[in-house]
């Protein structure tokens, strides 16, 4: 098994390097609602290309189908790499509208938010089967990895054998806690990041290039 | 040729509605179900008794009946989950057996009848199907007709499980459904489905067909995944649990990501009373005749 194992991914390599320099990889950013996708999307096509993805909001399922930002070019070292980002909506297993009502939204609107929002994470439980290259994740620092819906996702990414960056956002915060992220995914490296503030952005742009260039 | 005459052998494309009234040749009202690509040396022995036990008047329920608790776990599981969505969706609004006076939703009947507005009505030939989760008004003599004699009760084994026997058609055996979620290819389900539904097996949303389609094809990745144990028991818990989408009332969902990322087709819209839109996977319709 082991040995099949090696076979697959030398061979995922050799078609990696041998694919590199064609279309640009479209890379999906998953998580969780809330862990700040979107604020991380805007933050590098805003970087890189000077606009931004979708509107930003504190309330979860403000994403609620999946936006896509092309050919993002990202320079490291001299070195372009090319990527489409795909910014979807966040992946939870339960979609509630009254968690909407706290934040002042009539019924209707809330039940529609949720409606959608479910839409959304069939939508985004689709690329994830057919169209994605690689997967940045995010989570939130703050709260709790070990959940079901991160189990689940970090396990289907890994078994389709996609190059997986999970990020620890929100180390802005002082309840951050990027140990715990770490201990929670042993079998990933881990970057601590502020998507909100820019915080360790370079550090992120490097290991992009580095996986999905 | 998906259906044919058991008494003259005529044979009707699927999703035909000519034999609705009974067979024009013969006035025959006995159909077996061929899906394409079925091996006929093979079955044909097996089929003759079947269709004699689907005759649909006298409502007997012949050993035949019993037939789904032998077959493989794996599809007394796709069908009986399956169904478990018909349950869930239609139950979204109204009780399960409220709608008419059909055999228990838990049923192969309703599972692969489901699919019958949507192939029926539709033609099969859109991209988008939408799920009607009541009957559809522009039914039609014969189907109406179908429908409500499907519904003595003393037909239903009231165990959850009961083949499509209509009186339209009578063809609907148990070994229709093996067909359709043994993983041959969702054509075939579609195959099954067209003919439940021209048997006049309705109004459940045809998500369900989508379902054991989708879940037909997906059996193989499954098993080639075997060797992830922990992925696997998470999938097969949560496959107990529910369905892709499960809506409690209106604006609560439950959500099932592994089927979800399993399915081929692809929800594009839910609606508040449940129902909901997908787009059928291009092979589906290629496949489809």
């Amino acid at each position: 098994m082991g040995l099949l194992t090696d076979l697959k991914d030398s061979i995922s390599r050799a078609a990696s390097t041998l694919f590199s320099g064609e279309d640009p990889k479209r890379i999906g950013i998953y998580g969780p609602p809330n862990a700040g996708k979107t604020t991380l999307a805007n933050r590098i096509a805003r970087d890189w290309t000077g606009d931004a993805v979708g509107p930003e909001s504190h309330i979860p399922h403000e994403t609620r189908r999946a936006r896509r930002k092309e050919n993002v070019e990202i320079e490291r070292d001299g070195k372009k790499v090319t990527i489409d980002i795909v910014d979807t909506p966040g992946v939870t297993t339960k979609v509630d509208y009254t968690e909407f009502l706290e934040h002042d939204m009539e019924k209707d609107d809330a039940v529609r938010r949720s409606r959608e929002a479910t839409e959304g994470v069939a939508e985004a439980m689709h690329w994830l089967r057919e169209d994605v290259d690689g997967v940045i994740y995010v989570l939130d620092s703050t709260e709790d990895p070990f959940t079901q819906v991160n189990t689940m996702l970090i396990g289907i990414i890994e078994s389709q054998d996609l190059p997986v960056l999970i990020l620890a956002n929100k180390i802005d915060l002082e309840e951050s806690s990027v140990q715990r992220i770490r201990n929670a995914f042993p079998q990933h490296e881990t970057t601590p990041l502020s998507a909100l503030e820019g915080d360790n952005m370079d550090e992120l742009y490097d290991k992009i290039a580095e996986y999905f260039g | 040729m998906p259906h044919q005459c058991t008494n003259c052998g005529r044979t009707f494309a699927d999703g035909s509605k000519e034999m609705l009234s009974g067979c024009p040749d013969c006035s025959g009202t006995k159909f077996q179900f061929r899906p394409d690509g079925f091996d006929s040396s093979e079955a044909g022995p097996d089929d003759e008794p079947a269709t004699g036990d689907a005759a649909p008047v006298d409502g007997s329920v012949t050993p035949e009946s019993s037939e789904p608790a032998d077959r493989g776990d794996a599809v007394s599981r796709t069908v009986g989950s399956a169904a478990a969505t018909v349950r869930d969706l239609v139950g979204g609004s109204a009780a399960p057996d409220a709608t008419d006076a059909r055999p228990p939703s838990g049923t192969a009947a309703g599972a692969s009848g489901s699919g019958a507005d949507a192939r029926g009505d539709d033609t099969g030939e859109d991209d988008i199907i939408i799920a009607e989760s009541e009957p559809v008004d522009d039914e039609d003599l014969a189907q109406a007709d179908a429908r409500s004699q499907t519904a003595d009760p003393d037909e239903v084994p009231g165990d959850g499980f009961s083949p499509a026997t209509d009186t339209g058609s009578g063809d609907s055996d148990p070994r229709d459904d093996p067909g359709a979620t043994t993983g041959e290819s969702g054509a075939t389900t579609d195959d099954a489905a067209g003919e439940s539904g021209a048997a006049g097996a309705t109004a459940d949303p045809p998500a369900v067909t989508g379902d054991a389609g989708e879940r037909s094809v997906t059996e193989e990745p499954d098993t080639e995944r075997a060797d992830r144990p922990d992925l696997a028991e998470l999938r097969e818990e949560l496959n107990e649990q529910f369905e892709s989408i499960r809506v409690v009332e209106p604006g609560q969902y439950e959500l099932n990501l592994m089927e979800l990322y399993d399915r081929e087709e692809y929800i594009i819209a839910l609606q508040e009373d449940g129902r909901y839109s997908i787009q059928v996977p291009e092979t589906w319709r290629e496949a489809d005749v």
